[in-house]
């Protein structure tokens, strides 16, 4: 604790001593002139649906719970899934059933003996989010319990189904949502496949997250 | 080939000396000999010339960039006139979550705090995300030292960053760690590692990389990330990556230290609706980072994942010494990476020729003003003074002014005559040779119109015409540098 005080004593110094006030703040003449201004977000689905393609993602937009979970079957069935890994989520217990009919073995994210070895494993993990952002393609997500980090990150193939409700037109609607810093242990912004461009700039998807990203939109 | 030892019988010891408080070797001799090598000239064209046009592309599209430009500035300027206050907000947002909070005054004292912390957790696997705090405190190797006998293996996790530590090799790019490679050197570095010959292509190479590193976050006993920001009200980290290694490594290992320098603070999460917008795209070119992840303390209640021990050091390692002065604005950097991207004597020489973890116009700043004038004397003297590196950066640190002030303080610490201008002589060479310094032209960007007409150098008026034209010092402008040219010079 002396050591804290110290540190923050000589901080409180430096900053109260000082001379120099930095008081320039710097030009506002930044970017190009005549750059193209972008349309404001009428639909915020569409446009979500739109950036999410832009970054290698895929989106789809269905009606119902009913047709979002045959959706995610039939993924599950293309990518040749044998297990599959989801939050413990109410939304997405209706789709058990079906995936187990496609031979896939669903695994909940509650009580997980060893959840790495469970979500390390699976080929496909599902979630919902709580947010999206249309004006760059990204899922918010919140982690709680029911609600692992890993069901999002470890798996090749991830899917998110939302509500089209909860598609935001901003980066900074998303922020506000948690203005005050009232935020659960993480949330994730998240925004299409996991890359990288390290070797000779050549972008390589699926790094270290799911290179194969899916997020189906209901209404 | 043949002499090929299995990875695990090699030594993997970590013994790369570029922290802060190594010696730096002349900017000169680094330089000059980067300048001739025409491979990582190509690299980083080739970087430049993918970067600059995407960045300029997305911060085009982004009507409020100036103002965002604007508020990044000021919040910044704020959170260091306060920035005792909250340290101390951050600290106690952190405890009351049941995270654990470390003052270290520099990087003896985070060795010591994560070592202490590996004995006690019985560690033996730390994966680590990129960093350039402990990078500039050498983390990796003096943990292996001053630990040895824990048997540590520490692995860097992001691809780029991974490479290097094989190679041996430190990052040469903020953004970019490896650019200074090319496939060929990667897939012999890798080849080794594997015992086997892989091609030089990057989906191969980067699939092997996924599956090695893989096994790393899974065994891993402790993670541990830098941060690109801290939130004080909330104690919230901030980690931005694409690969996803900034995500795993705090979502899957128990233990997760952050290491983050005290200039990262912002005081709201508001704020971060200002930073994240221009950092993705000033650093990339990307609307937003692949993975814009925030930690709050460990694991919540009934929670499976997340680290069930969250500590965060806060390192000075010399930043406090820059509050109050001349030189705070230095701070205020979000290492984004892009006034390294437009520099052309980075461009030139890469970020090795720096001699520090920090390269770039803001390398050339912050280290002098972290390690001393002596320690780093070429290094204000290793631009052309263009302006092209204020005049890109997102939160408007005046990068030239702020190399004038260093060469100013050279003089009055009567080091002037000890400067040896030679670190010109590399990018003077540039500047004699119309293709080269056109390169640099194509950036488009107003800062150099004044300076590049067609491919040829004019005259060069104020500062400039101190050094190209011998090899003294240059005089200080009686204006600052930017304020010449913006009048139309
Ligand atoms: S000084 Fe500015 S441009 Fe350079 S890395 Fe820092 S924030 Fe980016």
């Amino acid at each position: 604790m002396a050591d804290r005080a110290r540190f923050l004593e000589n901080v409180r110094h430096r900053t109260r001593t000082g001379r120099y006030k930095p008081t320039r703040a710097p030009d506002s003449v930044w970017t190009p002139k005549g750059a193209p201004v972008p349309d404001p977000i009428a639909d915020p689905v569409a446009r979500f649906l739109e950036e999410l393609g832009a970054v290698g993602g895929h989106g789809a937009r269905v009606q119902s719970l009913d047709e979002a979970r045959d959706h995610v079957v039939s993924l599950a069935r293309e990518r040749g899934a044998g297990a599959l890994v989801r939050w413990d989520d109410e939304e997405l217990a209706g789709f058990d059933a079906p995936l187990a009919g496609a031979g896939v073995e669903v695994a909940i994210w509650r009580d997980l003996e060893d959840f790495r070895a469970v979500a390390g494993l699976a080929d496909v993990g599902l979630s919902t989010a709580s947010w999206a952002i249309a004006e760059t393609g990204s899922l918010v997500l919140e982690s709680g319990p029911g609600r692992g980090r890993s069901v999002t990150l470890l798996p090749p193939t991830y899917v998110a189904v939302l509500r089209a409700e909860r598609v935001l037109g901003t980066v900074a609607e998303a922020v506000g949502k948690y203005a005050g810093g009232r935020l659960p242990a993480n949330v994730c912004f998240h925004t299409g496949p996991s890359r990288s461009g390290d070797i000779e700039m050549s972008l390589v998807t699926g790094m270290h997250g799911p290179g194969d990203v899916h997020v189906v939109v209901v209404g | 080939m043949e002499t090929r030892k299995p990875a695990r019988e090699r030594d993997t010891t970590d013994r790369r000396r570029e922290g802060i408080e190594s010696p730096v070797e002349g900017f000169n001799e680094r330089g000059g000999r980067a300048a001739r090598d025409e491979a990582l000239r190509g690299a980083l064209r080739l970087f430049a010339t993918k970067v600059v046009p995407a960045r300029n592309a997305t911060l085009a599209a982004l009507p409020e960039a100036p103002e965002l430009r604007e508020r990044a500035y000021r919040i910044k300027r704020e959170t260091m006139a306060n920035l005792d206050r909250y340290l101390e907000e951050m600290a106690e947002a952190v405890e009351a979550r049941g995270g654990s909070v470390h003052f270290a005054s520099d990087g003896e004292d985070v060795v010591r705090y994560v070592g202490e912390l590996a004995r006690r957790r019985g560690a033996k696997v730390i994966a680590k995300s990129k960093s350039m705090a402990t990078e500039e405190i050498e983390l990796n190797r003096r943990l292996e030292e001053g630990y040895a006998d824990l048997g540590l293996e520490i692995v860097e996790t992001d691809l780029g960053e991974w490479i290097a530590q094989l190679a041996g090799d430190t990052p040469s790019h903020i953004i970019g760690p490896i650019l200074h490679m090319n496939a060929e050197r990667v897939a012999e570095i890798l080849s080794e590692v594997a015992g086997e010959e892989l091609p030089p292509d990057a989906t191969v190479l980067s699939r092997f990389a996924r599956g090695r590193l893989r096994e790393k976050f899974l065994t891993a006993d402790i993670g541990i990330t830098g941060a690109n920001f801290g939130v004080a009200e909330s104690g919230t980290v901030v980690t931005v990556t694409n690969e996803g290694n900034g995500r795993l490594v705090t979502s899957v290992p128990p233990v997760h230290v952050v290491v983050m320098g005290i200039e990262k603070m912002i005081p709201r999460f508001e704020d971060l609706s200002v930073f994240t917008r221009l950092l993705a795209r000033s650093g990339t070119g990307q609307k937003l980072t692949v993975y814009t992840n925030f930690v709050t303390g460990p694991r919540g209640p009934g929670e499976l994942d997340g680290a069930e021990e969250f500590h965060l050091v806060l390192l000075d390692n010399g930043r406090s010494n820059l509050l109050g002065t001349p030189f705070e604005e230095a701070l205020y950097c979000i290492r984004c990476g892009s006034c390294l991207n437009v520099c052309p004597v980075y461009r030139q020489t890469g970020g090795h020729a720096y001699g520090s973890t920090y390269s770039g116009p803001i390398g050339a700043v912050i280290t002098p003003l972290l390690k001393g004038d002596e320690e780093a004397k070429d290094l204000p003297h290793a631009s052309s003074l263009c302006g092209a590196c204020s005049e890109t950066c997102p939160v408007g640190i005046p990068l030239h002014d702020l190399l004038l002030k260093l060469r100013n303080r050279q003089v009055e610490e009567g080091m002037a005559g000890k400067t040896q201008t030679a670190a010109f002589k590399v990018f003077e060479n540039t500047m004699k040779s119309p293709a080269l310094y056109n390169i640099s032209g194509k950036l488009g960007r107003a800062a150099q119109r004044p300076l590049v007409r067609e491919g040829t150098v004019r005259p060069v008026p104020g500062p400039l015409r101190g050094w190209t034209g011998s090899r003294e010092l240059p005089p200080l402008a009686p204006k600052p540098f930017r304020e010449l040219w913006r009048g139309g010079i």
